[in-house]
């Protein structure tokens, strides 16, 4: 892919650099460590952590926050752990993920990922019970990724109908374990929840 | 150094999905002399989905803050909770100006940074220490186990407590509870791609397949783990890992909790055996 210079955005780095995690980007010397390491990139040879930051540091803005392969990572840290320059480079990458959201937002970009409904949706559960409520994730994310409700339906039972049955039959959800009736099945409230809310505005205007 | 009493964060999925976690981690901890002290209204720690830090610092604050009320450290079976919990206390404690932004959110988060935050496996070797382990110890496990340590023990280096690429605290474990570590080094520390579950099930099926086909490859008995995470992707998904890749694995997932309170002699029903979606009634026959 030829790079065209007068297309790149010299100002793209400091975008990352003040950004919490991405304060390291520059220490990069791209000897490819991350890249060699990541589990991700032995199953899909195009996701390239290297790449990605080299091409930042170029200020290729646009083709970064629009890489598809952004969302493969399954943030594990052997990038992180084994780079010798302490790019933190998990951190830049969640950073980097971070900015494509708020492009998609202003309407630069089109994340072909359904990951960020699926971190959304979680984050959701947690803002209004204050903590992870399974069933709640899935029923906001499945319908949002495949565009309707139905759809969603049938894309969850696909995915979840057999592991719910196990869930049921061990006892971890449901009445069978002897743990109440509904264990598992409604979302475990905290009490301060008032928190979670204000805990949630605070960081989003944080964002901003 | 010995330890009388802790502040417990269980998590997330020990409500649901980890319950034999929970309870096992509960029971090994009552038999050896160790008060658990559960968070009082303890909230989420953003798991690997709250991707912007300052999120993860105001979501953690509030239970060390807890905590510190009761001047506990605080302890955690989860490998998740752990490193959002070690990553808020460090950032924290470097940073007054940060503090005094949590504690403008809310009140309740206002916090001096002098808890320890700890995993399981720390407390064990750590705190309680082999030795005082060794000497409670009633049944020998005799199982050949496949020791998976995950992602956030070793990594990453600013909350790591074992080797990145060689952890050995794990193993330490099964060996003084009179179990044989197969051998395991390649996939010890490798992700076993929970976190992709529902975006990329391909990706996360094919990762925890490597690492189930290589404990059956080495002749392991079962896989010990330590993370609720892993404990979902490679134990609760195991048969759809087999169904949708075409192969059989039966490989038994046991939380290294599970393991240690059979050599403890408490009963299998307590520490939640049966709950584990793989059956592990094979198991206990090598307990002796």
């Amino acid at each position: 892919m030829p790079i065209k210079t007068w297309e790149l955005d010299p100002d793209f780095k400091n975008e990352i650099l003040k950004e919490p995690g991405g304060e390291h980007l520059t220490a990069c010397y791209q000897c490819s460590t991350c890249t060699i390491g990541c589990p991700l990139t032995e199953l899909v040879p195009s996701y390239n952590p290297r790449k990605i930051i080299q091409m930042s540091l170029l200020g290729m803005r646009k083709e970064v926050l629009s890489n598809p392969d952004l969302w493969i990572c399954a943030i594990c840290q052997t990038c992180t752990a084994r780079c010798p320059q302490d790019v933190v480079v998990g951190d830049v990458l969640a950073v980097i993920r971070r900015l494509a959201e708020k492009a998609e937002a202003a309407g630069e970009i089109k994340i072909e990922s359904p990951r960020p409904l699926f971190e959304t949706a979680f984050l959701h559960t947690l803002e209004k019970y204050g903590r992870l409520y399974d069933i709640g994730l899935a029923m906001e994310y499945y319908p949002k990724r495949e565009g309707s409700f139905i759809a969603g339906q049938k894309a969850m039972m696909k995915d979840y109908k057999d592991f719910g049955m196990r869930m049921f039959f061990k006892g971890k959800m449901g009445p069978l374990g002897g743990h109440g009736l509904t264990k598992g099945m409604l979302p475990s409230k905290i009490k301060q929840r008032d928190v979670m809310k204000k805990i949630f505005a605070w960081a989003e205007e944080q964002e901003k | 150094m010995s330890v009388e009493k802790i502040a417990y964060h269980p998590g997330c999925p020990s409500e649901a999905t980890a319950l034999e976690q929970d309870m096992s981690t509960k029971e090994m901890f009552k038999a050896l002399g160790v008060e658990l002290e559960e968070i009082e209204d303890w909230n989420c720690c953003g798991a690997a989905e709250a991707e912007d830090p300052r999120l993860v610092y105001a979501l953690n604050v509030r239970n060390l803050a807890i905590a510190e009320k009761d001047n506990l450290d605080i302890m955690t079976p989860c490998s998740i909770c752990y490193y959002n919990l070690a990553r808020t206390n460090n950032a924290l404690k470097a940073n007054a100006e940060l503090r005094a932004e949590m504690k403008g959110i809310d009140p309740s988060l206002e916090y001096n940074g002098t808890v320890t935050p700890k995993h399981v496996i720390e407390v064990l070797v750590n705190d309680i220490g082999m030795d005082a382990i060794k000497s409670k110890l009633v049944k020998k496990v005799e199982l050949k186990v496949a020791p998976y340590y995950g992602c956030y023990l070793g990594r990453p280096p600013e909350t790591a407590f074992d080797d990145p690429d060689d952890p050995v605290l794990m193993d330490q474990l099964i060996e003084l509870i009179g179990g044989e570590t197969v051998p395991f080094r390649s996939m010890k520390t490798k992700c076993c791609g929970g976190p992709l579950m529902m975006t990329r099930a391909d990706l996360a099926f094919e990762m925890a397949r490597k690492i189930l086909q290589t404990a059956k490859d080495a002749g392991a008995d079962c896989i010990a783990l330590a993370c609720p995470l892993c404990g979902m992707m490679l134990d609760a998904k195991q048969p759809d890992v087999e169904k949708a890749l075409g192969v059989k694995f039966d490989m038994p997932i046991v939380y290294i909790t599970q393991l240690i309170g059979l050599a403890l002699g408490i009963d299998p029903s307590k520490l939640g055996l049966q709950k584990n979606a793989v059956d592990t009634k094979k198991l206990l026959e090598k307990v002796v």
